[in-house]
């Protein structure tokens, strides 16, 4: 059977299996047990006491029992957000009259928002995805009960799968690097061009425009002045994200923070106009979307770190290898990264030497365990001082290193570098 | 009143129902198992039978008291105690409780010389403790039953015409007499069964 796919109209029509209900078995076990003591004891009371069952039992049988019904399940939408309330509307048409009963299994973090179970042919469903992923929301079992409730038919639906995005992150100011390409955007650059942004006076030549003459500097000078404004220009940013390491608790882990903040980011940079693209490294290879415009493309951003729908892969592990389409030369790459993976690291070494301006958001927030042995709190304290030093040699190559813990909002640790322009230093 | 606050006091009336009538069919076995046991005879295993039900009327509430409560589909890396309250819900919703509860009051029932309302009766109550304990089960409103009104009718009307037959006094002393009062009332069964394509026909139309 497969699944109804959102705006499908006939439905899925399914055989039922019909069998006698536990009413109908409670009901004979009484007519025959009354009957066969009215038999032994010779009390014909006891016939009587069986009667009323056998009378039930004997009019079910001619009750009507379709042997098939159609059910169309409808996603109010097939992609949400972590937490995000989801409707699933229910149909079920050729019950014949009978009683029907709706029930939603959840599947694996699918939480119901309202009643799992419902009666009558039509039903809505509502529940949220605890945790992003491609989510088997479950199955609908379908029962039928006919007018004497002797027999119950019954259906199993697999539910089509959803697709939950990570809840991003809040970020509303973005790090503008201080070499923009020559592309039309909203960030003042540092020369001079057709832009809102005052960036100083110089003197009038002929085909300026009258509107920008300075008056007052003009009246000073005694001489012609014209204001002059910054270009306005847009840079590409390629979003990284570390998927080697899922270290932390579920919920809270270092891939969790990844993609909330690469989510955010995404946003705040796909706001300001910029061209977003998005590099997921995980083992085995790399998945890339190269950088776009629009609204759409934070959707197709965290699609492609799903892996629900890639732009392109690479087998290896290794960036030389990427068109330049994804990784474009001057581009921002912001990094989200618990920085574990000792090969991870390296690649940044290597882009930073490469000439690419770069920022590390640190997404680790979580620790080997404190255990009271000696051994054990040595192994815990060379941990921390490797960490610091992958940390130390990333800044000492001029990549900084930012520590989020996924709750404050990213702007925080972003703060030193969102004030100024950011300059790549070679 | 608002559509939140509508919905809300939607839901809690239904919960308030389902509540009722998961308390009636509790109460009503409770109500089968004292009629019947009352005097308690101390024989042919009356005791066994009385324990027997009652603890098939106590796991038949536990069991519909337990009904919403969720089983795991996948049961790997579960601690121990959670294992066993897994297993234990398995077995509450597999045995037929009910089913044993009625062998055991009928049992009780039989072991008591013969007093025929007093029989009538229990079988009221009986078929109400089933029908009430099927609501419950289904989370059904007690209004999905009256289409079966006109049976239920029919089936009380037998069920005093066999106790009044257990009334009758014998025509004559021995086995054969009470042999033909049985019989009596299987036919009464049979016609009623005759009759029934046609109450059931008229149940339809309605």
């Amino acid at each position: 059977m497969v699944p109804n796919e959102p705006g499908s109209r006939p439905g899925t029509e399914f055989e039922l299996r019909w069998r006698s209900s536990r009413h109908a078995r409670r009901l004979l076990t009484l007519a025959l047990f009354g009957v066969f003591l009215a038999t032994l004891a010779r009390r014909p009371e006891f016939a009587g006491l069986a009667a009323p069952a056998l009378l039930l039992l004997a009019a079910g049988q001619g009750g009507r029992r379709p042997p098939r019904i159609t059910v169309r399940a409808r996603l109010r939408s097939r992609r949400g957000f972590e937490g995000e309330l989801i409707a699933l509307d229910v149909t079920v048409a050729g019950h014949d009259g009978c009683a029907v009963r709706l029930a939603l299994h959840p599947g694996p973090e699918i939480a119901p928002a309202g009643p799992a179970a419902a009666d009558g042919p039509q039903a809505r469903f509502t529940f949220t995805a605890e945790r992003w992923g491609r989510r088997q929301i479950g199955a609908l079992e379908v029962v039928l009960r006919d007018r004497w409730r002797l027999a119950e038919g019954h259906a199993r639906m697999e539910l089509p799968r959803f697709d939950c995005y990570p809840a991003p992150a809040r970020q509303r100011t973005t790090v503008v690097l201080r070499r923009l390409p020559n592309r039309l955007g909203e960030h003042p650059a540092r020369v001079a061009g057709e832009g809102i942004e005052f960036s100083g006076v110089r003197e009038y030549v002929p085909g300026d425009r009258q509107r920008s003459i300075n008056w007052a500097a003009s009246t000073r000078r005694g001489r012609l002045q014209v204001n002059t404004f910054a270009a306005e220009r847009s840079q590409d940013v390629v979003l990284l994200a570390d998927a080697t390491s899922d270290v932390g608790e579920p919920g809270r882990s270092a891939l969790d923070l990844a993609l909330r903040g690469a989510a955010a980011a995404a946003r705040a940079y796909l706001d300001a106009r910029d061209r977003v693209g998005v590099i997921t490294y995980q083992w085995g290879g790399i998945s890339w979307r190269a950088p776009g415009l629009g609204r759409r493309q934070v959707y197709r951003i965290i699609d492609s770190m799903l892996a629900a729908d890639t732009g392109g892969w690479t087998s290896d592990a290794i960036f030389q290898r990427l068109p330049r389409a994804a990784l474009p030369p001057g581009a921002l790459v912001v990094v989200f990264s618990p920085l574990l993976d000792q090969r991870f690291v390296e690649t940044l070494r290597d882009m930073r030497e490469r000439g690419f301006t770069m920022l590390v958001v640190d997404v680790l927030n979580a620790a080997p365990p404190a255990r009271p042995g000696r051994v054990d709190q040595l192994a815990r304290r060379i941990w921390r001082m490797e960490q610091e030093a992958i940390r130390f040699s990333l800044r000492e190559l001029g990549v900084p290193v930012l520590p989020w813990d996924g709750e404050q909002s990213l702007d925080l640790p972003l703060a030193g570098h969102t004030r100024r322009p950011m300059a790549a230093r070679r | 009143m608002s559509r939140p606050a509508a919905l809300r006091a939607a839901a809690l009336r239904a919960a308030g129902g389902a509540v009722g009538v998961r308390a009636a069919a509790v109460l009503l076995g409770a109500v089968c198992v004292v009629w019947a046991a009352v005097p308690l005879p101390h024989r042919g295993l009356a005791d066994l039978a009385l324990a027997a039900a009652i603890g098939a009327v106590a796991a038949g509430a536990l069991r519909l008291a337990l009904t919403s409560v969720p089983t795991l589909e996948d049961t790997y890396l579960l601690t121990v105690p959670l294992r066993a309250w897994l297993r234990f819900l398995e077995t509450l919703r597999l045995v037929p409780w009910e089913e044993g509860a009625l062998l055991a009051v009928l049992w009780l029932e039989v072991l008591h010389p013969s007093r025929p309302w007093h029989t009538a009766v229990l079988g009221a109550a009986l078929v109400a403790y089933l029908l009430s304990t099927h609501l419950a089960e289904t989370d059904a409103a007690p209004r999905v039953l009256a289409p079966q009104a006109r049976v239920l009718a029919a089936g009380a009307a037998l069920l005093a015409l066999g106790a009044g037959a257990g009334m009758l006094p014998a025509v004559a002393p021995g086995a054969g007499s009470a042999l033909l009062r049985l019989v009596a009332a299987g036919a009464l069964i049979a016609a009623a069964g005759l009759v029934l394509p046609h109450v059931t026909r008229t149940g339809d139309r309605s």
